[in-house]
């Protein structure tokens, strides 16, 4: 007995001699060209446009300690006691997490076990920390979104369970688009588990069309631009 | 949850969408928006025309290659350390996704919103089979507490008011008066629901947007966030995936990506672009793992109909990547709403789509229930022909005899006259005497016996006075007198 694949793709491969399918070419099509790159200094100005016209924040700090201290006033204006965090050294920004503890913010570390009962408890143990804190891979100029991809010391939760998302990207990490960067870039994808472009704070217009921030993903998206 | 009810008849689910005045207010604003965000959203792309070209050839090579990219998708996924499940039939596709939940011990689910989903009517298997399943995109939270079902394919509460919402949430849910006292309350007050929904389930169940033949890849657009921790914080994941949506590199997705929420919401990015390739890596060696991310992520591919579509005249409507930009630009939608369409796709594309999965047999209504303004085409994304696609049906419709007997009858006897010109010539000219009584304004607003049944849901128009033949006869002899 042939198995459910094989007979799909025998149908497929029956069917394809009659389908009408106008447009359609033997080779891969030609993608139009990726955007061209602005200079440095607009592709900032067009990223904090975009990002701040979907609520998001941009800040600007030119030294760590300019950096620690921004992350620290945001942990401070939201009550954030806890975070949760990419490694140090994946976030870029050496000296970050000694000066937050020093101003009492204390990290919350996980490795989430292979058991179902030991993975539980550690996704609960996570539930009420107050801010995620993570490095970026790229910069989108024209959408204002952050790029992450997952990797060890690089997890997913940070940017998505705690209530405010404070990313450090360094300028020279900022892109025109979305299209540009998987033209040019496209291992970045399979890299981790997850590639995930994160356009401004979690929304919705589900009730009468109405734009709602907060519904399932941070409902604050601060981004920290460093030169 | 119930499976798919048999429809009512299509002009009893009209007429009463027609006399529901809070529906007709909640279609026009909400449509509205959709349309006129999506063409601010293209008027600010530049060469928004060439990628939606390259959008339409990338999509058209695909599906005529689709045996390949699907090995292709397989191979990668496999390698990634996906499992990839195939189902033919909406029935073997719940019935995998059923088996994986038994397997692994789950008895909660959460799902992120999936249109295929509901075509393989998942949660009535997940119910039968004592698995509980939680719907978690706000819109189709509301519709499953409610025991409803989605009415648009992006905006799937487009139907219900604020105060339906609220009544829900205190009938169902309990919650408080200032848990419902606006939308942003109760949008906390749904956070926080669905929050410990997510934290609790084994198994998080979502749809597929587009899959990555090169790379195995499975990408997921949300704004909520809730794709994200659907397919992150359950031990499984598991995706379904309709088998005609790949691309072969992810180069092509990102031309595609420019269109999809633009054609949507009028968003130039949605809010998450989340791109699955396979479970969390584990550690190997002295190299550490990731630390969070499920440990499992099954592919389920379906085909329910998909395969037997491709071999037919209507494959193009394969090429659709589901925006919902045709459903907010098209008159009858705009009136009607999604119910009243009766399948599980409304609006164009689903006149196409569920003729096209379930046989023209049982929805010959859809294809009818166009205007064949061709609004859908012009804003579609892949650049559909959904106008031609609707009139080839129509054709099927007429030759395969699947209309009601008067409408037949009456084709009938168009053709007979059609063909013959003398025989046209003269009904045409007593047609045209006759009925200048019985027409305002060049239409037949009733008819007599059972042709009234047009004229009770539209208008017919009368055969002119003069007929064009003998207007242009006129009109050369009038020529030859001068010359």
């Amino acid at each position: 007995m042939s198995s459910a694949r094989d007979r799909i793709l025998a149908s497929i491969r029956s069917g394809l001699p009659h389908a009408e399918l106008p447009g359609a070419t033997e080779a891969r099509p030609v993608l139009p060209p990726a955007p061209a790159a602005a200079a440095p200094n607009d592709l900032s100005a067009l990223f904090e446009a975009a990002l701040t016209a979907l609520t998001g924040t941009v800040h600007h700090a030119a030294t760590p300690a300019a950096v620690a201290h921004a992350v620290a006033s945001i942990a401070a204006s939201c009550g954030a006691g806890t975070y949760l965090a990419w490694d140090e050294a994946e976030i870029g920004c050496p000296g970050l997490f000694e000066a937050l503890t020093a101003r009492g913010l204390r990290r919350v570390t996980y490795d989430l076990p292979f058991d179902a009962g030991g993975r539980d408890a550690g996704v609960r143990a996570l539930e009420d920390v107050g801010l995620g804190i993570t490095g970026a891979d790229a910069g989108l100029a024209d959408g204002g979104a952050l790029v992450l991809a997952s990797g060890p010391g690089r997890g997913r939760l940070a940017s998505l369970l705690p209530p405010v998302h404070v990313a450090i990207l360094s300028a020279s990490k900022l892109i025109p688009s979305l299209p540009a960067l998987l033209a040019a870039r496209p291992d970045l994808v399979g890299r981790g588990s997850n590639f995930v472009a994160i356009a401004g704070p979690s929304r919705t217009a589900d009730i009468e069309m109405t734009l709602t921030h907060g519904v399932h993903g941070p409902k604050h998206v601060h981004v920290i631009l460093t030169a | 949850m119930t499976e798919h009810p048999q429809p009512a008849a299509f002009h009893t689910r009209v007429d009463s969408a027609l006399a529901d005045a809070a529906l007709h207010a909640a279609l026009s604003l909400t449509t509205g928006r959709l349309a006129s965000g999506r063409a601010s959203a293209f008027a600010s792309l530049p060469g928004a025309d060439g990628i939606r070209d390259a959008a339409r050839a990338i999509r058209a090579h695909t599906v005529s290659r689709l045996d390949h990219y699907l090995t292709e998708f397989t191979a990668a996924a496999e390698l990634r350390g996906c499992r990839v499940h195939w189902a033919e039939t909406a029935a073997d596709a719940a019935r995998t996704v059923v088996g994986i939940a038994r397997a692994s011990g789950v008895s909660l689910a959460v799902k992120s919103k999936s249109m295929l989903s509901e075509e393989i009517a998942l949660n009535h298997a997940l119910d039968e089979a004592g698995i509980r399943v939680v719907e978690t995109d706000l819109g189709e939270f509301v519709v499953q507490i409610a025991g409803d079902r989605p009415s648009h394919i992006i905006a799937p509460i487009v139907h219900r008011s604020r105060a339906d919402v609220a009544r829900l949430f205190k009938n169902t849910l309990g919650a408080g008066d200032d848990e419902v006292a606006s939308i942003p309350a109760m949008t906390a007050f749904a956070r926080k629901t669905l929050r410990s929904e997510f934290l609790r389930a084994g198994m998080g169940i979502s749809g597929v947007n587009l899959a990555v033949a090169e790379s195995g890849s499975l990408c997921l657009v949300t704004n909520e966030g809730n794709g994200r921790l659907t397919t992150t914080l359950p031990r499984v994941h598991v995706a379904l995936l309709g088998l005609e949506r790949l691309v072969p590199t992810a180069a092509d997705l990102g031309v595609i990506l420019q269109l999809l929420a633009r054609s949507a919401t009028g968003q130039a990015m949605p809010v998450y672009t989340n791109v699955i390739t396979g479970p969390r890596r584990k550690s190997a060696g002295p190299e550490p793992g990731e630390p969070d991310g499920p440990d499992e992520v099954h592919v389920v591919i379906v085909d329910n109909g998909r395969s037997k579509l491709l071999g037919s005249e209507l494959a193009e409507i394969l090429y659709c990547v589901r925006c919902g930009a045709c459903l907010n630009v098209c008159p009858v939608y705009r009136e009607i709403g999604g119910h009243a369409y009766g399948g599980v796709y409304p609006g164009p594309v689903g006149s196409v789509v569920m003729p096209g999965l379930e046989g023209l047999e049982r929805w010959h209504d859809l294809p009818n229930a166009s205007t064949l303004c061709g609004a859908c085409r012009d804003v579609c994304p892949v650049r559909i022909d959904l106008p031609h696609l609707l009139l080839k049906l129509r054709a099927q419709e007429a030759r395969e005899g699947i209309g009601p007997w008067w409408l037949r009858l009456g084709i009938r006897v168009f053709t007979a006259a059609a063909l013959r010109p003398r025989l046209y010539r003269v009904l045409g000219n007593l047609a045209g005497r006759l009925s200048a009584g019985l027409t305002r304004n060049g239409w037949f607003t009733w008819m007599p016996g059972h042709f009234g049944r047009w004229t009770e849901s539209r208008d017919f128009p009368a055969p002119a006075a003069k007929s064009f033949t003998d207007t242009w006869r006129g009109a050369r002899e009038r020529g030859k007198e001068r010359s």
